[in-house]
């Protein structure tokens, strides 16, 4: 289906479609819930502005997701000296826990928030394709398509993505014993 | 031999292709050790997706966000000329897949009066009605849902413009089905 991103259906249906992959892939590069939204309206923002065909709704996905990267990068980028990636990890507060099985969430939010850290150290160009990967339900070559880089390149960084991250928490139980 | 790592990688993505796929099937029914690989790749595959936002924690502004730029972008009290033309008036047009409004612009002050003839003359030239082409010819920054028709041909007749405006309906070659 054609998507116009000025025509008002279609707009809403693609916002309907992408909000929560968008938050997810910019909440992951900048983890803060206020800037992520901020960074997805802009996001959103830009796609009307553009006033652009899109031959398909992945199209406009992709075009979305590039956007919507390149200013979460950017905002990083800019705000580098103010505070570390894996601190502000740290710094998120854990989700509020009103389930009777309190217990297991709350070793669940400890075990996430070890393996987030352990993605925030991954160098850039391996930490937003694994998180493509794994949050976004694109294959490598859409994933491809959104990075602008090869099928075969998508490959080798989701592979080294995950060796790097193996490494990363098995260090962190070592660090236990 | 056995499976390098970054092979089983893919193939836990389905991204594997044949001959591949099939080979590293054969084989993992046979080794255990590739087996054990497997596993704990997909294990930290699912603890990576595990550090998943949930949509109740990423949804907090959705439908406030989508509102706003509904207001700001779709609720225009100023309805353009283009937009209340093709609403009221061309209503075969709205249908149409595609539609060009083009406005023609022949500078007559400086070949005398005659149209047709300025029209021999000085290629006049054809403007597709987007954003880019009002700050064209008013010279002013903004969209064109900033003017109305009628400031647009003042200004144009106040620089000394004959102005001619069509509107066409563009065909697709194929027509695939709206869904509404
Ligand atoms: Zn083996």
């Amino acid at each position: 289906m054609e998507i116009k991103s000025t025509n008002r259906d279609d707009f809403r249906f693609i916002y309907e479609q992408n909000y929560h992959l968008i938050m997810q892939v910019t909440m992951h590069i900048v983890y803060n819930l206020g800037i992520a939204e901020d960074l997805t309206q802009e996001a959103f923002e830009r796609f009307y502005v553009k006033n652009m065909t899109f031959p398909s709704e992945e199209e406009a996905k992709y075009w979305l997701l590039k956007v919507a990267k390149n200013l979460a990068l950017n905002h990083i980028n800019r705000n580098k000296r103010d505070i570390q990636l894996v601190e502000k990890v740290k710094k998120m507060p854990g989700k509020t826990v009103n389930n009777e099985d309190g217990q297991k969430q709350v070793i669940d939010e400890e075990s996430r928030r070890e393996v987030r850290e352990a993605i925030a150290q991954l160098p850039e160009n391996l930490r937003i394709v694994i998180q493509l990967k794994e949050f976004s339900g694109l294959d490598y070559k859409a994933i491809g398509k959104t990075l602008g880089i090869s099928e075969t390149n998508v490959k080798v960084r989701v592979h080294r993505a995950r060796k790097k991250l193996e490494e990363l928490l098995n260090t962190e139980d070592r660090d236990v014993y | 031999m056995c499976i390098d790592s970054q092979m089983l990688s893919a193939y836990l993505d389905g991204e594997l292709k044949e001959p591949y796929r099939t080979q590293v099937i054969e084989h993992l029914e046979h080794c255990a050790a590739c087996r054990k690989h497997l596993d704990d790749i997909r294990a930290l595959s699912n603890r990576v997706r595990n550090t998943a936002f949930t949509e109740e924690e990423l949804g907090r502004k959705k439908d406030a966000m989508l509102e706003m730029l509904d207001k700001k972008y779709f609720q225009n009290n100023k309805i353009s000329f283009f937009r209340r033309r093709f609403e009221m008036s061309l209503p075969q047009m709205v249908t149409a897949a595609a539609a060009v409004v083009v406005i023609f612009v022949c500078g007559f002050m400086f070949f005398g009066s005659n149209p047709a003839q300025t029209d021999d003359i000085l290629p006049s030239f054809a403007v597709p009605a987007d954003s880019q082409n009002v700050r064209l010819v008013s010279s002013k920054s903004g969209s064109l849902d900033d003017y109305t028709l009628e400031e647009i041909l003042q200004y144009l007749d106040a620089k000394g413009y004959q102005v001619d405006i069509s509107i066409k309906g563009l065909q697709p070659i194929e027509t695939p089905a709206q869904t509404e």
